[in-house]
């Protein structure tokens, strides 16, 4: 797999600040990568030196496994922050501008307002554009030259929850043919819909990094329950590959240790003669897993 | 180069305030230049005389005097030509378009040749403008005609051009630096029309400054300008005057050209944008 980008001790200090603190990492191409934080954690700051906005106080980034160069955000389509378009000119004209500053033609232009839904409003002054229809044009120029990585901050912020679930519908659409994106989001619930890594970023320092699968499969448990709780019960107890136990409404949850599957563990219970009246694995979300991680960090 | 200078020009072509400053600038060089005459003929209505010689006779637009009073003229309008830099820069910092100008592939050193094709055009608009406007004006007024006269001291011509462009550098390097559109305006303003000015006389004049340092006067950023083009008009009261462009005064103001066009891109390379 081809690294797309690597980050390596990259660190920003803004006075006595460290806003990104000795960052490492590594996207691949096909990743959906998100980068996930609370406010303020250094998220943006670390787009903006990848983007070369923002002057790194020390420690370097590759893309494409080579030295930064001005062509090589040419093939990055990215937004950062709120949008940023010239007021007084249209949607169309100012993709134009986009267009030439990444010297492609301007023929695909009219298919990225379809996809982003503004192509009846493309004559209109960026002005007078809501916040949702000014979001969705900085991810249109994001896309017009159909690069094969972006770079998305916040990108559903001010979507009303239609908006939302379209752009996260292109996202998907977008990773499907094989794109690599960068996704700086606050919102776990996004990234748990739509990423395939994440990182977890806390006051400019990396505390997590994985797939979301195994993020998601370590946090999982399984509920279960049995006309017969007491040999259930038993049974259970003795299972070694069980981590933890509690009893809730009449059902048992319980989580196994790594490397056991829940069909390991019905195997296990149908040996034993023990016939359940409910089985079900309790998928945890994201949210759960990273308000522990950031628990963690705390310690 | 042609790739730059039509991103400039996308972000201008449709904006109303560019095009308001730009025709206010050459209503009123066309309105100032061509009313010489017409001023000459005003102060003799009031009585006015220069050492005994009617205004009206005075040759202003003869060829090729034209060439140096009327550039000397404009010289003053080229504060209206930095707001339309000023304005230009300042926006793109404050829509934060700048930012994504560079996000999106630019880089800062294609910013600043954008934005000086944009400074080079609006010189090269300016004088074209004042030749035009000159030969005119010669045609009707000049006693004197002929293509050798016409074509005789057209340096002025270039060293306008020179001086448009010094200027309008120095308003993009203030536009870079503070940001703000009123604040450089009004620095500009002042610095151009009252601080430096005010240095120069002190250092003249003021019995308190050492004579020593009047070497640094030509070299100081409005006063070279200013020396590229000197006053013309005592000569018609028989005093003399400097009636060329000086190579020293030339190479003074490319100095600062570089300078302004440089320390923009030691700015925009060491700054956040």
């Amino acid at each position: 797999m081809n690294n797309i980008l690597k980050i390596s001790n990259l660190t920003k200090n803004y006075g006595k600040l460290k806003a990104v603190n000795d960052l490492s990492l590594e996207v691949n191409e096909g990743n959906v990568y998100g980068i996930l934080g609370p406010n303020g954690s250094g998220k943006t700051t670390t787009l903006g030196m990848v983007l070369d906005v923002v002057k790194p106080s020390s420690g370097g980034y590759a893309w494409f496994g080579k030295a930064p160069v001005n062509d090589s955000r040419k093939k990055i389509g990215a937004i950062l922050e709120s949008p940023a378009f010239y007021p007084y000119l249209s949607a169309e004209r100012n993709l134009r501008i986009v267009a030439k500053i990444k010297e492609k033609g301007a023929d695909n232009i009219d298919h990225v307002l379809h996809q982003v839904g503004l192509f009846d409003r493309k004559q209109d002054a960026f002005r007078t554009y809501s916040l949702g229809m000014k979001q969705r044009l900085s991810i249109a120029a994001a896309l017009l030259a159909d690069p094969p990585v972006l770079i998305l901050d916040e990108p559903t912020n001010g979507l009303d929850p239609q908006g939302i679930a379209e752009i996260r519908q292109l996202i998907q659409q977008i990773a499907s043919r094989g794109k690599t994106i960068l996704f700086a989001s606050h919102i776990l619930d996004e990234v748990q819909k739509v990423c395939t890594h994440f990182a977890v970023l806390k006051m400019g320092r990396k505390i997590y990094d994985g797939s979301v699968e195994e993020a998601m499969n370590q946090n999982q448990k399984i509920e279960v329950s049995s006309d017969e709780m007491d040999s259930l019960k038993s049974a259970i107890d003795n299972f070694r590959y069980v981590e933890e136990l509690e009893s809730e409404n009449g059902k048992f949850i319980l989580k196994l240790k790594k490397g056991n599957s829940t069909t390991d563990f019905h195997r296990y219970l149908i040996e034993k003669g023990v016939v359940l009246s409910h089985l079900a694995e309790r998928k945890s979300s994201l949210e759960q897993k990273f308000l522990k991680i950031l628990e963690e960090s705390n310690d | 180069m042609i790739r730059l200078f039509e991103i400039e020009w996308r972000k201008l072509k449709n904006y109303r305030v560019f095009w308001i400053l730009f025709v206010l600038y050459f209503l009123g060089l066309a309105i100032v230049c061509s009313s010489g005459m017409f001023l000459m003929e005003y102060l003799k209505s009031k009585g006015a005389d220069f050492n005994g010689i009617d205004p009206t006779i005075l040759p202003l637009y003869d060829f090729p005097d034209v060439w140096q009073n009327i550039t000397y003229l404009a010289t003053f309008f080229k504060l209206f030509l930095a707001f339309i830099v000023i304005i230009s820069v300042t926006n793109e910092i404050n829509y934060r378009t700048l930012r994504q100008n560079i996000i999106d592939g630019l880089s800062k050193r294609e910013f600043l040749i954008s934005k000086f094709t944009l400074i080079v055009s609006l010189a090269i608009l300016a004088t074209v403008f004042l030749f035009l406007e000159g030969l005119v004006m010669g045609m009707i007024y000049s006693k004197v005609q002929g293509v050798s006269y016409v074509l005789k001291d057209l340096d002025f011509l270039a060293a306008y051009f020179l001086e448009v462009c010094t200027f309008l550098s120095l308003a993009f390097l203030l536009s870079v630096l503070i940001k703000k559109s009123g604040f450089v305006i009004v620095l500009l303003f002042m610095y151009t029309l009252i601080f430096e000015p005010f240095v120069v006389i002190n250092m003249e004049h003021n019995p308190h400054i050492p004579d020593t340092l009047d070497w640094i006067i030509p070299y100081l950023p409005i006063k070279s300008l200013n020396n590229l083009i000197r006053v013309p008009f005592q000569k018609y009261v028989f005093m003399k005057i400097q009636d060329f462009v000086a190579l020293a005064d030339v190479l003074i103001v490319l100095g600062w050209l570089v300078v302004y066009n440089s320390l923009v891109l030691l700015v925009l390379k060491k700054r956040n944008v």
